[in-house]
């Protein structure tokens, strides 16, 4: 049976400024889906606040067909934040190993997690001294190792170089084949249009649309075998 | 390094351990401890030794000479330091970093609870702290082998003391790191409240009355029953319920997704819990004089008879709160009297403070007993004539006392061998030593190479 996750009318105020107007859209699992915004759109206000780790104002995230309150959140998805360095102190195979005794990883996948963004190198790293590439890839690959349906990714190609930033692509698609739904929240559209199945588009705290590439074209009015590319989609549903 | 077999309890407690391991504040308390400890034991060895006739000097105080008074608590007495102004930053760094790092939003989606986790961090830092407590120990090692006299009582009540007297700081500290959102604001509170607690202090000496009997329950306060040697109930309460609802707070606040509205609730919910609990903790009339010379309590015989008074006693005093005859009466009468009538009411109903200028007051320096409508006043504090006043109110006559063995004292006059050298040089080597061997410690690897392809795929739930 496929449990998708729906993300209803999310909406988050912070005094007078509103960081969520009020946002909408699906997940499904296997799927690769994008949360493209610019900066200040309100991406990681509106994870944080479905991961269930931000209050929201108002909304609703409903797994199957339940409407799940923000402490039962951790049962359906995991979200890691862009922008942190836990346990510093910490050696990168403790936190592999403590992630996966803590959240209870599927056996095997820890190794394939490893050796797929080749982690092997920095084991024995301190997490404080990673470079930020390394810190990233660290962090995905303790994040696939959580074990529910779906996962939230806080801009997870950024501080990346190219090849890197193909790779874990790879990684992620190679993850979410095995039926686990992804949302990445990137900032480059590219990137995003590249990888993604599905694409939500988020403006001013608002879902200005969701749906694949195509559909977005049909939407914003651009013939689907013309050349536009997602920034002109963007520009035109924004 | 694991096994998958564990549990997250084990696993947030094994991580815990390892946090404070490689925390550069703790290993600072440790060195400090030692440090402070190795100063207050040399003082003590020194002291004690001197009026214990060191020297060829006339020991006239040496029958008197006391190891509790003398070298335990004076030893032990630099933990109360480490407790009020290194243990919170300990304390504070367990929690706050994890919040700044962003750990906590990694921990908080496991299916671990906040609670499990927040106690496994308080459970840590209790043990963290008994470690802190080997240079104190190791002290008391050895002054037994310079031949000193250590009462396991007494030792019992005064390490008791010191474990309650730390959890106040851990409860209150974790509190405040989880409400605050940065580490400097929690030290400020937490220092702040401390604070407050010395203010507390000076009032209640000041004033009496009401102010008293609520810092009866400071951590000084506390903490002095049991360097006292006496372990009260009311005491334990009241220290066990601050801990745990500071921990409470802690995690009411650290559950990332509550709303506002929900935590503060929580906490008004916590607070009137403590607030409940340590009303009737204080309360509690229970306690236990685990001296070896008894300085709590009468003579068994005088004891047994006073457990069995006919009526309730009520004793009106009229001694202002500096007044040093009310501190003779408090220690020599009144708190050995609240250990064992069964119904005991103390009145003071004096407005002075100190008794200098208490003309107003013709009564001042009266103090009444009164039982079964009969009253008589006194104005000695000496116990004999007290007890002999009280059991003539009740109309028994008083029972005959035993020769009792007078305590011999344990004089000893030693030089501190080793203890410099213990205290300053090889605890805060030691503590270097594996401080950075657990920095350096390599992560133990358990696989070598990935498959390159994930593992089979499994439908999501």
């Amino acid at each position: 049976m496929t449990v998708t996750l729906r993300i209803d009318g999310l909406a988050k105020r912070f005094g007078d400024v509103t960081a969520l107007a009020s946002a909408s859209f699906d997940m499904r699992p296997g799927e690769l889906l994008g949360l493209i915004g610019p900066n200040g759109s309100g991406k990681t206000t509106l994870l944080e606040c479905v991961a269930g780790v931000r209050d929201a104002d108002a909304g609703t995230v409903v797994f199957g067909d339940s409407a799940l309150a923000p402490r039962e959140r951790k049962n359906a998805l995991f979200f890691l934040p862009d922008a942190v360095r836990p346990w510093p102190d910490q050696r990168v195979a403790w936190m592999l190993e403590f992630i996966d005794g803590l959240f209870g990883a599927e056996d095997g996948l820890r190794l394939w997690v490893r050796g797929a963004l080749r982690l092997e190198p920095l084991l024995d790293k301190r997490i404080g001294s990673l470079s930020k590439g390394e810190l990233k890839r660290t962090l995905v690959g303790a994040s696939l190792l959580t074990p529910q349906p779906f996962l939230l990714l806080d801009e997870p190609f950024d501080g990346l170089d190219l090849r890197q930033a193909r790779d874990l692509a790879a990684v992620l698609r190679a993850h979410a084949a095995r039926g686990r739904g992804l949302c990445l929240s990137i900032h480059q559209l590219a990137d995003a249009a590249r990888l993604c199945d599905r694409l939500v588009l988020l403006a001013d705290g608002r879902t200005a649309a969701e749906g694949t590439l195509d559909e977005l074209r049909t939407r914003a009015g651009l013939a689907p075998d013309t050349p536009a590319g997602i920034e002109e989609v963007f520009l035109a549903l924004t | 390094m694991r096994s998958r077999s564990e549990g997250p309890a084990r696993l947030l407690w094994r991580k815990e351990l390892r946090e404070l391991a490689v925390s550069r504040s703790y290993a600072m308390l440790l060195v400090l401890s030692g440090a402070l400890v190795g100063h207050a034991f040399l003082t003590a060895v020194a002291t004690y030794a001197e009026l214990s006739g060191a020297g060829g000097a006339p020991s006239a105080l040496a029958q008197g000479m006391n190891p509790l008074d003398g070298i335990l608590v004076p030893t032990f007495g630099a933990y109360d330091l480490a407790a009020t102004l290194l243990l919170p930053f300990v304390v504070i760094r367990l929690v706050s970093a994890e919040r700044a790092t962003g750990a906590w939003t990694i921990l908080v989606q496991s299916p671990a609870r906040v609670r499990s986790m927040v106690t496994m961090k308080a459970l840590a830092l209790a043990a963290a702290w008994i470690v802190a407590l080997v240079p104190g120990l190791a002290a008391m090692a050895l002054w037994r082998s310079y031949g000193g006299h250590v009462h396991g009582g007494e030792l019992a009540a005064l390490l008791l003391g010191h474990v309650l007297r730390a959890g106040l700081p851990i409860g209150l500290a974790a509190a405040a790191a989880a409400v605050t959102d940065q580490s400097a604001s929690a030290a400020i509170v937490t220092l702040g409240v401390t604070v407050g607690s010395w203010a507390l202090d000076f009032v209640a000496a000041v004033r009496g009355g009401a102010w008293e009997r609520i810092a009866a329950f400071t951590p000084t306060a506390t903490l002095r029953l049991f360097e006292q040697g006496l372990v009260r109930a009311s005491a334990v309460a009241v220290m066990a319920a601050t801990c745990i609802a500071g921990l409470a707070l802690a995690a009411v606040w650290l559950d990332m997704g509550a709303r506002l509205w929900r935590r503060v609730g929580w906490s008004a919910v916590v607070l009137l819990g403590f607030v409940v609990v340590a009303a009737g903790g204080a309360r509690l009339h229970s306690s236990w004089d685990v001296t070896e010379d008894r300085r709590h309590s009468f003579p068994p015989a005088d004891e047994a008879a006073l457990r069995a008074l006919p009526g309730p006693l009520k004793v009106e005093v009229h001694l202002g709160a500096e007044d040093p005859r009310l501190s003779d009466l408090q220690r020599g009468v009144l708190q050995k009297l609240e250990r064992v009538v069964p119904r005991l009411e103390v009145v003071n109903t004096s407005q002075s403070h100190t008794g200098m200028f208490a003309r107003a007051d013709e009564h001042y320096g009266e103090v009444w007993y009164e039982m079964g409508g009969k009253r008589v006043m006194l104005r000695s504090t000496i116990e004999p004539v007290v007890l002999e006043t009280i059991f003539g109110l009740a109309g028994v006559a008083p029972p005959a006392r035993g020769e009792a063995a007078a305590y011999g004292g344990y004089p000893l006059a030693a030089t501190g061998a080793y203890a410099a050298a213990a205290l300053y040089l090889a605890w805060p080597l030691l503590v270097v030593v594996l401080f950075a061997a657990f920095r350096r410690g390599r992560a133990v690897r358990r696989s070598s190479k990935g498959t390159g392809e994930p593992p089979v795929d499994k439908p999501a739930a």
